[in-house]
């Protein structure tokens, strides 16, 4: 896959060496270094010479081999070069078809089951040659992987995925024990966001209007790990397995758990119908929040 | 493919010594009327399969169709809709040809009438008795061997009938070579053997009720070495030995390439039966083991081909002959199909292609374009071929068997590309995260429920692949009532001079010695198919460092015992698999990825094959017990708008305890290391261990009985995965006690 843009790269760092040797012995007073845009730009239209360079010859070489068609195969016919692998070659390039299907001789064999004769054609050659290739490939996959253990298997595949994940998250954002220090968002926008994520994540187990099902009634002001908005995101972000808790990092964002928290905290002493009883501790209201 | 003209085709080299004198000529009669029985056995099969799978499609789209009973959930109609299709429609499609070409190519009747029809009521009776088992919840959970012991055991006996009426037929040959199709036969009829017996090895616990030899890594290596080569070996090569009857026959031109026919054959045979591991890339089985898998998948594209390459050239110049006959074309899109299948099956056993379509509906898609495609199209052209010849009467109407082709084509591609599309998009939505790192689909359900329309057309592909089967039925009703049926057909052959008389015994192709000598031709066959099993099974089993144990996984307790039971009962695996694989998306979504040592106690593995839910793997102590509990009950209360059904007679049903003890025994037999006598405690274990589960349930004001079968099962549930987050100083604690 990288090859190709890793050999251009090889390609035009070469070619800024040597202009770039150039340049250096023109110019007597040295430049500054030229600021990184400008030399990404150069590594552009070096590319862009060279690609452009290769393209040329391949035209050219094509319209050689179109034009000098009837020489080639003059001396392909050569009995002498039709059987070399230098001939072969040069078979493929004056589209000799029989090289990829095969000769077809239909040569029958005395064969007759029920009827059904057999010829005794070739194997065709596409079809040989690929199971060679296949076969290069299995021995190739099995010495990467096996033999020379180059390549990743999926343990150190995984590894390397979760230290290039780990590079997303703050160090301490993992830390259960370290409160987070947020203000309730109060912003409708943030409420009415923080209500969708409620109803689509929370109800089967908090009802739709959180008066309690499976899990605690969250509209009274009876907690039972805090109600405090850095407590409840707490909650909501690492669970509480031991009750049957979900923990939603990882499902929610950050910035989703704030808004379900905010949103719960907006509803307390709204008094649903169907409300369960009080659970946990008694906690003096926080500060109340906008109403939607 | 190439329509350059042919010279007309001359009929073979005269006789390769004219002068011999005339033999005497052997009067026979082939026997058409267990042709016959076996083709409609096939379609009448056919049929009650697809129903069956149409039916399961429409309850993926909507959950009430699976009607609120236990032996109509997607669970236990699934495996019943697999094994109708593969053993009963394809099964007696298989024997239908058999059946028909070899008597022909062998130029002998039968071995035995009597063994045929043993043959052919044996096979229908062990179909039936799947169709009674499977809704009642008899089920190893082991995919495409679902049958339990007793049933198991009939099929071995009635293979072994079928083997002994085929090779008595080839030993009683009036032709001296074995055609390449028998070859094809000889090979399925022993590596289905071997494969049959060696996967449904398992000890008893009641006449319905057995587990499995093998546990874990090792179950699942021997299962999908299993259920690999059941598709190479109950759905491809015998197929491709019809293909070499049916398909020059039909054409009546020559088979393409003679030594394409060898090298294909020997080739496909041995790399087939090391491909088995790529069912299980990503997963807890070890690596080495995984990577040949991979590697001999790749290597099987070649093989595979080598087959269609044979069959699509024999049809040259004969292409304007599939313009007009509806049988060839069933033959062409037949041999397509299993040239595409055969070509993405390594495609899928590329890691990075299975780590997106693994798991999803792109597997289901893959496999029924080698159903409906290969098997069903070249069993229908068969068919339509057969029942003129056995009825002496030409076809009812070739208007409607063109008909049949264009419903059934359509009905592939309505069937196929809904699939793919979704098995591709849900396997890229399960990876996506979002640029803050999160899963951008955290709730699985959304990912579900983006793919109910392509259950809908799904569901209609198979509407209009199976009203064209009713089409070909009523097609051959009429052709048959129009018609006799020839039931002895009459043949004449010389018979066979001995060996060293014969000038056609003598010299050849090396590989005329081997068509000359069914034996040796099927024990080359045999090495060919054991040496692959043999390399990735053998260290599995001995070497321990294949699967590293882990101190804090102790045997499951006997309510949890009960309770998974149950799981396998109602087919859960059919759905939710239980194998996290090692990817970010993965440990994200679900938790920490299985590992080999936690799977040590699991007879059978129940790993599963598609993720129609999410992984189960992790679940225990991840919901409270009244969540699974309002959970099975409606499956909407706690996810709105799931397709899972609700499984209301887990709340009525009391769990049989009766057999309890007895499975505690087998178990520890097996090498779980239950303590001496723990088959004494373990039923009064089981009720102490429900009490507390009740007890819990209580506080949240829910009320159920202790002897219920929702309560073994939320015990299994809540157990699933969670040994591994037992602290290591917790295991050094306890067992210091």
């Amino acid at each position: 896959m990288s090859l190709v843009p890793n050999l251009l790269r090889g390609a035009a760092t070469l070619l800024l060496l040597t202009t770039g040797d150039a340049q250096a012995q023109t110019d007597a007073p040295v430049a500054p270094p030229a600021p990184a845009d400008s030399q990404a730009m150069l590594l552009w239209f070096l590319l862009g010479a060279l690609a452009l360079v290769v393209a040329l010859v391949a035209l050219l070489f094509t319209a050689l081999v179109i034009r000098l068609r009837p020489q080639l195969r003059r001396i392909y016919e050569l009995p002498t070069v039709r059987g070399s692998w230098s001939g072969q070659v040069l078979g493929l390039l004056v589209g000799d078809a029989v090289l990829v299907r095969g000769e077809v001789r239909d040569e029958i064999l005395d064969h007759d089951y029920d009827g059904i004769h057999e010829f005794d054609n070739d194997l065709p050659p596409w079809w040989k040659y690929s199971f060679y290739a296949t076969i290069l490939f299995a021995i190739g996959y099995l010495g990467y992987y096996h033999v020379s253990q180059s390549g990743q298997l999926q343990g150190d595949e995984y590894a390397a995925e979760m230290q290039q994940a780990a590079l997303l998250i703050s160090a301490d954002a993992d830390d259960p024990n370290k409160l987070t220090t947020y203000a309730a968002l109060t912003a409708a926008g943030d409420l009415s966001s923080g209500k969708s994520l409620f109803v689509t994540n929370c109800a089967p187990c908090h009802g739709v209007n959180a008066e309690g099902k499976v899990g605690p009634n969250l509209t009274d002001e009876y907690w039972l790990h805090g109600g405090e908005v850095n407590h409840v995101y707490k909650t909501i972000k690492f669970g509480v397995p031991s009750k049957g808790m979900v923990a939603w990092k990882g499902k929610l964002s950050g910035k989703q758990i704030l808004q379900v928290s905010s949103y719960l905290l907006s509803l307390q002493g709204s008094n649903p119908a169907g409300a369960k009883e009080p659970q946990g501790e008694k906690e003096a209201p926080t500060k109340p929040v906008a109403k939607l | 493919m190439q329509v350059e003209p042919l010279p007309p085709v001359v009929a073979p080299h005269p006789p390769l010594v004219p002068s011999t004198p005339a033999r005497a000529v052997d009067t026979f009669f082939y026997d058409n009327k267990i042709v016959r029985d076996f083709g409609v056995a096939t379609v009448i099969w056919g049929i009650i399969g697809m129903l069956v799978g149409v039916l399961a499609a429409f309850q993926l789209a909507r959950p009430e169709l699976n009607m609120g009973t236990a032996y109509t959930t997607f669970g236990r109609i699934r495996p019943l809709h697999t094994n109708a299709v593969i053993f009963a429609f394809v099964g007696n499609g298989i024997f239908t040809g058999v059946y028909y070409s070899l008597q022909r190519l062998c130029k002998a009747r039968m071995f035995s009438d009597k063994l045929s029809k043993l043959h052919f009521w044996g096979w229908q009776l062990i179909i039936l008795s799947a169709v009674a088992t499977l809704p009642l919840g008899f089920t190893t959970s082991k995919e495409y061997a679902e049958l339990e012991w007793p049933i198991d055991i009939a099929i071995t006996l009635v293979w072994v009938v079928f083997g002994w009426n085929m090779f008595g037929t080839i030993a009683r040959r009036r032709e001296r070579h074995l055609y390449v199709g028998i070859w094809f036969y000889i090979a399925t009829f022993l590596t289905v053997a071997v494969l049959h017996i060696v996967n449904s090895m398992a000890v008893p616990v009641s006449f319905m009720k057995s587990y499995s030899l093998y546990a874990g890594v090792q179950d699942a290596l021997v299962q999908w070495w299993y259920g690999h080569n059941a598709v190479a070996f109950f759905l491809t090569t015998p197929y491709l030995g019809l293909m070499y009857y049916f398909l020059p026959k039909a054409a009546e031109r020559p088979v393409y390439s003679y030594r394409l026919s060898i090298i294909h054959f020997w080739s496909l045979i041995f790399i087939y039966i090391w491909a088995g591991p790529h069912h299980l890339l990503y997963t807890a089985l070890p690596d080495w083991a995984q990577s040949l898998g991979v590697a001999f998948s790749v290597m099987l594209i070649a093989p595979s081909w080598g087959g269609m390459i044979n069959g699509l050239l024999t049809l040259r110049g004969a292409w304007d002959k599939v313009r007009e006959e509806p049988v060839l074309k069933f033959f062409v899109v037949a041999v397509t199909a299993y040239g595409m299948a055969t070509f993405e099956g390594p495609m899928l056993s590329l890691k990075n292609v299975n780590a997106i379509a693994h798991f999803t509906d792109w597997i289901v898609a893959h496999v029924h374009v080698g159903a409906l495609g290969w098997n069903g199209f070249l069993t229908f052209g068969m068919l339509y071929w057969l029942w003129p010849r056995l009825y002496r009467t030409p076809l009812h109407s070739k208007k409607l068997a063109n008909t049949h082709f264009w419903l059934g084509t359509l009905g592939i591609l309505f069937y196929a590309l809904p699939m793919y599309w979704a098995g591709f998009t849900q396997g890229l939505m399960w990876k996506q995260f979002n640029a803050e790192g999160m899963l951008q689909y955290p709730n699985f359900l959304e990912t579900v429920l983006n793919l109910v329309p392509m259950y809908y057309l799904r569901g209609i592909g198979g509407v209009l692949y199976l009203s064209g089967v009713f089409v070909m039925l009523y097609n051959l009703i009429k052709t048959a009532s129009a018609g006799t049926l020839l039931t002895d057909e009459k043949a004449q052959a010389a018979p066979l001079l001995p060996e060293a008389q014969d000038p056609h015994a003598q010299g050849g192709h090396w590989h005329r010695w081997v068509e000359r000598r069914p034996f040796q031709l099927a024990v080359g066959a045999t090495i060919a198919i054991l040496i692959g099993g043999a390399i990735e099974m053998i260290p599995t089993f001995l070497v321990e460092s294949n699967v590293p144990t882990i101190a804090s996984v102790k045997p499951y307790t006997s309510l949890e015992l009960q309770g998974r039971d149950l799981y396998i009962k109602e087919g859960c695996s059919n759905c939710h698999t239980q194998m996290v694989r090692p990817f970010r998306s993965e440990t994200e979504r679900y938790g920490e990825y299985s590992k080999a040592g936690e799977f040590v106690y699991d007879r059978p593995f129940l790993w599963g094959s598609k993720r129609t839910g999410p992984d189960l793997h992790r679940v225990g102590q991840k919901y409270p017990h009244s969540w699974h509990y309002n959970h099975m009950l409606d499956p909407t209360s706690m996810s709105p708008g799931s397709i899972m059904p609700a499984y209301p007679w887990l709340f009525d049903n009391d769990i049989d305890y009766s057999t309890l003890p007895k499975k505690i025994t087998v178990l520890r037999d097996l090498g779980t290391p239950y303590p001496a006598g723990f088959e004494q405690q373990a039923v009064a274990d089981a009720r102490r261990q429900a009490q507390g589960i009740v007890a819990e349930l209580k506080k949240e004001e829910i009320e159920v009985k202790s002897d219920k079968e929702i309560v073994a099962l939320i015990a299994y549930l809540q157990r699933l995965g969670t040994d591994i987050k037992v602290k290591p100083e917790q295991v050094a604690a306890t067992s210091a006690e």
